[in-house]
C-alpha cells in the first residue's frame, strides 16, 4: 500500500534564489538529495561567436553583458587580452586607475553577493544596506565613464578619457566610510546564531575537489588554497600593490563568507594605495588607426570577483576581428561543484550553495 | 578565540540578536528623527518619480545630432560613427546641399531600439556633431517611435525626446 520512491524536482528557472534564469535538477530522497544537475543555456546569447564578427575595438561592449555585476572586470580582461595579443603598452597612470575601478567593482560584487545571499538564507537587513554602498559606487562609475552597469569603461591601449574632475573626491569620501559599513554587516551576520547555523559545515567543498574542478576565487581560497591571480601573475599595477590575499581553511559557506568580507577590506587597501599613489602622465597609449592581428593565440587570466576569468584569442593575419574568442567564465566552471557539495545534503543548504557559489547567470550561459 | 566561559555567556544571553537590533535601531531612528523636519536628510532613497534625479556629467543617453551656429548640420558623412557602431543602429546617406562645400547628409537613421549607449559612435566623431544627451526616460508605447530621422522621421534627431506623460525630468 505504502512505497518510497525518489522524488524529482526543478528548482527555477524562475525560482528567486537561483538568482537569475538557472534550473537545478533535484533528485530527492525524502528531504536528501541524491542527484542534481544544474541545467544552463536559458541565457545564452552566443557572445563569443558575435565576438567573431566584430573588430576588437566593437566587441569589448558585449563583455559587459556577460557578468553584469562585474562588468569593469571583464572589460579590463577584454582590454588586457587584446593589448597582449598586440604587444601594447599601457601608460602607467592608466594602469592605476584601472586598478582601483577593477577593486571598486570587487566591491560591488561582493556587496550584492553578500546581500542577495544574506537574503536567501533569512536574513533582510543587510541586503538594504549592502546595496546603499553599492548604490554609491554604482555613481563613481557613472561619474567615470557614462554608465552604472553596462560600462564599457576601459579601452584597447588605456582610457577614454582622465579620471573627471572630482571623483577622487567622491572615492575618498566612500573610502572614508566604508570600513565601518564593513563592520556594520559583520554585526548583523558574522556572530548570529541564525546565520551560523545556515552557514557553518554547509556546502563543503575541499580544496582537492575543488583543483579538480578548476573551482577558483574566494570557494578556492575558502579551501585553503592562496591561488590569487594577481599575486600569481600580476598584471595591471598588482605587483606594486601590498595586499594580503584573504584564506580560510574550513571550506564551508561560513569560511567563504568571510574570505569575500577580508577581499572587500584588501580591496578597500587597494583603492587607498591607487588614490595616493596615481601617478601623472597620458592615459592613452599610441595606438595605429586600425588594429590588424597577426597569426597568433594569447590567453589572459585576470581575478575577477568570481574567480579566474580568463580572455583567449586567437588572431588570424590581418584580421581586424579575432578569429577566435573563448571566455573562461569563472561562474560556468565554479557550477560545477554544485553537485559535489549539496548530494547527501538537505533540499534548504542548495539555496545556500547556489548563493555561495556566487553564479551569474549572464556568465554562465554567455 | 573566545574562553568557554564566555562562549557559555553568548548562548544563555543572546548578544547577537541584541547587536542587530541595535544597530536596525540606529539607523531606524536618525531616519525618523529626520523625516519632514526640514532637517539635513541622510537616507538614501530617491523620491525619483516626484524628484527629478541628477545625472553626473558624463552619462551616456540618447544620440542626438547638433546644428552648429548658423543652424548647419555639423556632420560631414565621415561614416565613423556608422563604421563603429556594435550593433549597426545608424545609417548615413552621403549627398550634396547648395553652398556648403562640405558633403551633407541626406539621411542619417538612428534606429533607438537596437541602441547600447556606448558612446562609441560620440568618440569616433572627429567633428563634434554627434553627443549623447542626458534623457534616460525613452520608453514609448510604439515600434516606431523609437526610429530617429533629421527630417520626416517619427522623431527628429536635432531635437531631445518629447516628455512622455510619465516622465516628470524636465527638457534640459
Amino acid at each position: 500500500m505504502f512505497k518510497t520512491e525518489e522524488m524529482e524536482i526543478n528548482l527555477g528557472p524562475q525560482h528567486p534564489s537561483t538568482h537569475g534564469v538557472l534550473r537545478v535538477k533535484l533528485h530527492l530522497d525524502g528531504e536528501t538529495i541524491t542527484r542534481c544537475t544544474p541545467m544552463i543555456g536559458y541565457l545564452h546569447r552566443g557572445v563569443e561567436k558575435i565576438c567573431e564578427n566584430k573588430t576588437f575595438f566593437q566587441g569589448q561592449v558585449w563583455t559587459d553583458r556577460t557578468d553584469y555585476v562585474a562588468s569593469v572586470s571583464n572589460n579590463l580582461g577584454w582590454a588586457e587580452g587584446v593589448e597582449k595579443l598586440f604587444g601594447i603598452t599601457v601608460p602607467r597612470r592608466a594602469h592605476y586607475i584601472r586598478t582601483m575601478l577593477t577593486e571598486l567593482n570587487r566591491i560591488t560584487s561582493h556587496l550584492l553577493w553578500l546581500g542577495t545571499h544574506a537574503l536567501d538564507i533569512g536574513a533582510m537587513t543587510v541586503f538594504l544596506y549592502a546595496f546603499r554602498e553599492r548604490e554609491e559606487i554604482l555613481s563613481i562609475f557613472e561619474a567615470f565613464c557614462g554608465a552604472r552597469l553596462t560600462t564599457t569603461a576601459f579601452r584597447i591601449g588605456g582610457l577614454r578619457e582622465d579620471l573627471p574632475p572630482g571623483l577622487e573626491k567622491l572615492v575618498r569620501a566612500f573610502q572614508a566610510r566604508f570600513l565601518d559599513c564593513i563592520d556594520e554587516y559583520e554585526t548583523l551576520l558574522t556572530e548570529n546564531r541564525i546565520w551560523k547555523k545556515r552557514t557553518i559545515g554547509v556546502a563543503l567543498l575541499n580544496a582537492e575537489d575543488a583543483i579538480a574542478l578548476g573551482v577558483t576565487g574566494p570557494v578556492l581560497r575558502a579551501a585553503g588554497s592562496n591561488y590569487d591571480i594577481r599575486k600569481a601573475f600580476p598584471y595591471a599595477s598588482y605587483a606594486e600593490m601590498d595586499f594580503e590575499v584573504a584564506t580560510q581553511t574550513a571550506a564551508d559557506t561560513y569560511a567563504r563568507y568571510l574570505v569575500r568580507l577580508e577581499e572587500m577590506r584588501q580591496a578597500h587597501r587597494i583603492i587607498n594605495q591607487c588614490l595616493d599613489g596615481l601617478p601623472e602622465g597620458p592615459v592613452m597609449a599610441k595606438l595605429p588607426k586600425v588594429l590588424k592581428s597577426e597569426v597568433n593565440e594569447v590567453y589572459h587570466a585576470i581575478e575577477a570577483p568570481k574567480g579566474e576569468l580568463g580572455y583567449y584569442f586567437v588572431g588570424e593575419k590581418g584580421g581586424q576581428n579575432p578569429y577566435r574568442m573563448h571566455i573562461r567564465a569563472p561562474s560556468f566552471i565554479n557550477l560545477q561543484a554544485l553537485s559535489k557539495m549539496v548530494v547527501g545534503r538537505l533540499l534548504a543548504d542548495v539555496i545556500a550553495a547556489i548563493g555561495t557559489l556566487d553564479v551569474v547567470l549572464g556568465e554562465v550561459d554567455r | 578565540m573566545a574562553s568557554p566561559r564566555y562562549s557559555l555567556l553568548r548562548t544563555l544571553i543572546p548578544f547577537d540578536i541584541y547587536g542587530g537590533m541595535k544597530l536596525t535601531g540606529k539607523y531606524f531612528g536618525k531616519v525618523l528623527r529626520q523625516a519632514n523636519r526640514g532637517l539635513k536628510r541622510t537616507h538614501v532613497v530617491v523620491e525619483y518619480p516626484e524628484v527629478p534625479t541628477t545625472l553626473m556629467p558624463r552619462f551616456r543617453g540618447r544620440l542626438q545630432m547638433i546644428k552648429d551656429e548658423q543652424g548647419e548640420v555639423k556632420c560631414v558623412c565621415c561614416m565613423a560613427c556608422e563604421k563603429i557602431c556594435p550593433t549597426q543602429v545608424i545609417t548615413i546617406e552621403k549627398g550634396k546641399k547648395e553652398g556648403r562645400k562640405t558633403p551633407f547628409p541626406i539621411r542619417y537613421d538612428f534606429e533607438m531600439e537596437r541602441c547600447i549607449f556606448c558612446e562609441f559612435c560620440v568618440e569616433s566623431c572627429g567633428f563634434d556633431s554627434i553627443i549623447l544627451n542626458h534623457q534616460f526616460e525613452l520608453a514609448t508605447y510604439n515600434r516606431e517611435d523609437f526610429s530617429h530621422a533629421m527630417e520626416g522621421g517619427f522623431q527628429n534627431m536635432f531635437d531631445p525626446t518629447p516628455v512622455s506623460h510619465y516622465s516628470v525630468s524636465s527638457e534640459d
